[in-house]
């Protein structure tokens, strides 16, 4: 769940970022407009069959045109809601693309957040759909529908599209009224419900420490109290919306009804003015089928709004995201040098790690050993620039290191597995691995009884819970995939935490024989690993 | 309880409302169908009077369809806005009372059920399916304006013959059926997008915890075109889903058409009067009935969202009542007896069970039958109440909740008084931080104590513990992220705590400051156990 942002971006910025999210140009629009062309077509074939009927020609002709425009209505507002779908899925797609980009590609010292990832690549992309499906082909389209149909009343009647016209008037009075004030209202209305949704998230959340405390019916009343509250707020705002989109039909029904007069009384000739026009029945009813028309897409507007907000929800949480910068690697090589390094995340206490210094010449393999929160993968880290260097020196060949990234190979605790064969999952780090170099890597890393008893070998499938595999089998995997890697550098990440001891002690050989000819780093709290190491460093508990 | 009992209950609980969105709905339908259908007849009669003479023209009675055609707007928009009223009070109404009961079969349910919808994407789809069982509660009333409205079409088009009617009712009810059919293709589209969204959660999810490895390997590119495949892959589902959708404004479009059409044809004979206000009639009956098109579209989704809240529903277990003294325990672990106030250290190499071990206590996975006893009875077969009783928690992870700090605090002991809390927080060595937060207690701390840093939302989490009345302190990692000297002031004064309270204590840390706190230091692991005195 997102926290609605505090000091939210005002509502012009996070307007204008939508609508350059949205794009420009749309084909759901024009559907749109051809839906109101069809329904000029549709209220003169209405019209036109009445006439006929009333004695002026053949009706099936002007039966066939209701029954075609009403198709091609269909046929329209079909096409709409599919364009609208296609262009969403183009908006999201880029803007999924940014979200990623920017947490791959990010700045060291950002901590690692996956559920914030989760947030913004998949829930607040998501938002977006609505926005750009719905809303925007239906707003632009709002200022564009009405004066077609104004101008087809007009050709059949001046007179009725000036009172179209002049409804139209306190209409727009009334939605930038109702808009000011309601929008403002509902908005907060939006959030307030978005919030009792966050609550509720939030306690199923939390159930291991209500549950823990033995507080589970203070709970449930506490949240049955804040529903019923919002529902009694709710109710309040939404009278005041409901008021608004009252005055909207009250204004679209007024108008058919004068529209209607006006034409009945045109047509009977008593009107209480010198007649400004003369009507005949076919342009009278034309003008009467048209005038809901009229008022259709601000209507359909409105249906929309809900969309907007959920956007715009979205836009704070997907604004602030920076564009990324790619950094080019540049080539590394040993031996590495830290001199009183301290790294210390944004938002914690303590440092993680500080005054830390050591050297790695090449091929040599170092231990980082040290309890957990000692902060040995954060030195690991900080080699990948992933963590931030807040204080001393990184140096690799004597000039200061930015990152090892591409040119080390990585093992950790929870190795990356993508649903494909093992194969594939091998290549990810080498794709242009041949077949000897991975029977080879194969071997090394000890996954031959493990192949030998899948029916596939190396291309039985795996799902990405790798499920199947023991934990010992998967650090194998990943430590022939890093080995397949030809890199210089080899970092490991526990490689034998959460192992039995049985299984730890066939890893740590494998280890020790792939560390060979690599310049390697493995940060561990296992003195067994420890002990395959050429120097030990010590990370100690603070106290 | 069933969701569906609950539904019943709620739906008769709101059954005034409810029958007033019904009857407003009606009204609307049929205002509808009238305002048109009246409009139309009135200008051909206005137009034929017109067209016989002045005389003909001058006894045409125009005051009272102008007058109805007045009466009939403002009907309309009127029992619009009630219908809207009522049927949003009613769901807002079922709201209040749908989601505690929820969350009361929630912690109900059995820990492994229940903690499972604590992960994200279950949260999420969780209010996900709430939302669309609020949501049948406004469309409701869809039925009652679909009926109106073809009552009100089929009286109208009766005026220009049985064919006109036949027509009419004809083409709603095929736009119904094809609905039907459609809403039934819709389902396989519908899980299609599940399935796609669950596929792309799990690769960002996965793509989240393997940032070194991404890294590493130079695998950013990779990474991000395998978002935007599955990504991609969700936004053809989508399309397809949207394609099926469309086919609902289709079958909306033509049948206003074809009804027109057909019963203008058909009551043609009638005259040109007759004749109009049967085809508006027509137009704006088969529009009647486009709330529960509408509604057909979401059928799918609906059932989905109330079979897997009915499996919280089912999951239930009738609580067993908490049984045993609030006194004093005494703890045997794995045979090793601890008397009360005992102070123990867990030890043993990161995933040997510690925190395993620690949840087991509480209740909140299964334990190891004859592992734990408590006063001598198996703590397996225990009700999880008497554990928790038996227990006051700080876990691993320092667990808050959206809210403020009295909030957290208050979770423990709700009725507790200030001064307790202030003691509390002191002895969590929090006290100067809480001070200085602007709003004190009542600061509000955002998501999972986001104002706090980690060392702080730790402390938070002990104090918490604090006021936990339990004879055992059950301490997880409470030394994380704290640097050494605030390490050493919350040893200090946790020291002097268990002194005062003569509680005992179980702590997993790694800290030697803390763990000096105790006099028995107890492996977790079967493997390397031992135990020192």
């Amino acid at each position: 769940m997102t926290t609605i942002a505090h000091d939210a971006p005002t509502s012009r910025m996070r307007n204008r970022w939508l609508k350059d999210a949205a794009g420009g140009r749309d084909r759901a629009l024009g559907f749109l407009l051809f839906d109101t062309l069809a329904a000029i077509g549709f209220a003169g074939g209405i019209a036109g069959a009445v006439a006929a009927v009333a004695g002026q020609g053949a009706l099936w002709p002007w039966a066939l045109l209701m029954i075609g425009m009403g198709a091609l209505r269909g046929l329209f507002a079909m096409l709409a809601l599919r364009m609208g779908a296609v262009r969403a899925g183009a908006v999201k797609r880029t803007q999924r693309w940014r979200v990623v980009a920017a947490s791959l590609h990010r700045q060291a010292g950002t901590p690692i957040d996956s559920g914030l990832l989760a947030t913004q690549a998949v829930d607040a992309v998501e938002a977006l759909d609505g926005y750009v499906a719905r809303f925007m082909p239906a707003r632009r389209a709002a200022a564009i529908a009405p004066i077609l149909v104004l101008a087809a009343t007009a050709c059949a009647s001046w007179v009725a599209a000036v009172i179209l016209a002049a409804t139209l008037l306190p209409f727009v009075a009334a939605m930038i009224l109702a808009g000011g004030a309601a929008a403002d209202e509902s908005r907060r209305q939006f959030v307030a419900l978005y919030r009792l949704s966050a609550r509720f998230a939030d306690r199923v959340r939390s159930l291991p420490v209500v549950l823990a405390f033995r507080a589970e019916i203070r709970e449930i009343e506490a949240i049955g109290t804040a529903a019923e509250d919002l529902a009694e707020r709710t109710m309040r705002v939404l009278r005041v919306a409901f008021l608004s989109s009252a005055a909207l039909e009250f204004f679209s029904a007024l108008s058919v009804a004068l529209v209607a007069v006006y034409c009945g009384f045109s047509l009977l000739g008593q009107l209480p003015f010198a007649a400004p026009e003369t009507l005949t029945l076919a342009r009278a009813f034309f003008v009467l089928a048209l005038a809901p028309e009229f008022y259709a897409p601000m209507r359909r507007l409105a249906a929309a709004y809900h969309d907007k907000q959920c956007a715009e929800t979205a836009a704070d949480t997907l604004m602030p995201l920076a564009e990324h910068r790619r950094t080019v690697p540049v080539p590394a090589a040993a031996p590495l040098g830290l001199r009183d390094v301290t790294i210390h995340y944004p938002g914690s206490d303590v440092p993680a790690v500080s005054g830390l210094s050591f050297s790695v010449e090449a091929g040599e393999t170092v231990a980082l050993l040290g309890p957990s929160g000692s902060g040995k993968t954060s030195v690991l880290h900080l080699l990948l620039g992933l963590a931030p260097l807040s204080a001393g020196t990184v140096e690799a060949g004597g000039v200061p290191l930015t990152s090892l990234a591409g040119q080390a190979s990585w093992v950790g605790q929870h190795p990356l597995l993508i649903a494909a064969t093992i194969r594939e999952n091998l290549l990810l780090a080498c794709p242009q691995a041949d077949e000897l170099a991975i029977r080879r890597v194969v071997a090394a890393a000890g996954l031959g009884p493990m192949l030998a008893s899948r029916p596939g070998g190396l291309d039985s499938p795996l799902d990405t819970r790798g499920s199947g595999l023991s934990g010992g089998e998967r650090r194998r995997l990943a430590l022939a995939r890093a080995l397949l890697n030809p890199a210089p550098f080899l970092l490991l990440d526990e490689p034998t935490a959460h192992l039995d001891a049985h299984a730890e002690t066939a890893l740590i050989a494998t280890i020790a024989s792939a560390a060979r000819g690599r310049t390697t780093l493995i940060a561990t709290h296992s003195p067994a690993l420890a002990a395959i190491a050429t120097r030990v460093i010590h990370l100690g508990p603070a106290a | 309880m069933t969701l569906r009992t609950l539904i019943v209950a709620e739906r008769h609980r709101e059954r005034r409302r409810l029958r007033q969105a019904g009857a407003c709905a009606a009204l609307v339908a049929a205002a509808s169908v009238l305002l048109l259908a009246l409009s139309g007849w009135f200008l051909s009669a206005a137009a034929l009077a017109g067209g016989a003479g002045i005389v003909a023209a001058q006894a045409f009675n125009y005051m009272l369809p102008s007058a109805a055609i007045r009466l009939l707007a403002i009907v309309r928009t009127g029992a619009r806005y009630g219908e809207r009223l009522a049927s949003h009070g009613a769901a807002f109404g079922a709201l209040a009372r749908l989601r505690p009961a929820l969350y009361r079969a929630i912690t109900a349910a059995p820990p492994s059920v229940a903690l499972a919808l604590g992960r994200g994407e279950a949260t999420a789809r969780l209010i996900g399916d709430v939302d669309a069982v609020e949501w049948r509660f406004v469309r409701l009333s869809g039925p009652w304006g679909a009926a109106a409205a073809l009552a009100s079409g089929a009286v109208l088009t009766l005026l220009g013959g049985w064919l006109a009617m036949g027509a009419t009712l004809a083409c709603a009810g095929g736009a119904w059926a094809l609905a039907r059919y459609a809403a039934g293709r819709l389902e396989q589209p519908g899980r299609a997008v599940q399935q796609a969204m669950g596929a792309l959660r799990e690769d960002v999810a996965m793509l989240g915890g393997a940032a070194a490895e991404v890294r590493c390997f130079a695998l950013e590119d990779w990474a991000t075109a395998r978002v935007a495949a599955a990504g991609d892959r969700l936004s053809e589902a989508q399309v397809r889903q949207a394609a099926v959708a469309a086919w609902f404004e289709a079958l909306h479009a033509i049948g206003v058409g074809v009804a027109a059409a057909s019963a203008l044809a058909l009551s043609s004979a009638a005259g040109a009067p007759i004749a109009a206000l049967s085809a508006l009639a027509a137009a704006m009956t088969v529009d009647g009935i486009a709330p529960i098109l509408r509604a057909l579209t979401e059928s799918g989704r609906l059932r989905e969202a109330e079979a897997r809240l009915d499996a919280v529903f089912d999951a239930v277990e009738d609580a067993l009542p908490a049984i045993g003294s609030r006194g004093p325990s005494i703890l045997t672990i794995d045979g090793e007896r601890f008397l009360p106030g005992s102070r123990i250290a867990l030890t043993g190499p990161s995933g040997c069970g510690k925190t395993t071990l620690a949840e087991g206590l509480l209740g909140l996975r299964p334990l190891g039958a004859g592992r734990v006893m408590i006063d001598g009875r198996d703590a397996a077969s225990l009700p999880p109440a008497t554990l928790r009783a038996t227990f006051a928690w700080a876990p691993q992870d320092a667990l808050l909740m959206a809210g403020t700090v009295r909030d957290n605090l208050h979770i423990a002991d709700p009725h507790t008084s200030e001064d307790r809390l202030w003691q509390a927080l002191g002895d969590a060595a929090l006290e100067p931080v809480v001070r200085a937060l602007p709003d004190g207690l009542d600061t509000w701390l955002g998501d999972d104590g986001a104002r706090l840093s980690g060392g702080e939302r730790r402390r938070l989490s002990l104090a918490r513990a604090y006021l936990g009345e339990a004879p055992w302190l059950l301490l997880d990692e409470p030394g994380e992220g704290l640097d050494a000297d605030v390490a050493a002031e919350v040893a200090h004064r946790l020291d002097a705590r268990l002194r005062r309270t003569g509680q005992g204590m179980i702590l997993v840390s790694h800290r030697p400051v803390l763990t000096a706190l105790c006099e028995r230091q107890y492996a977790a692991d079967d493997a390397s156990r031992r135990s020192a005195a």
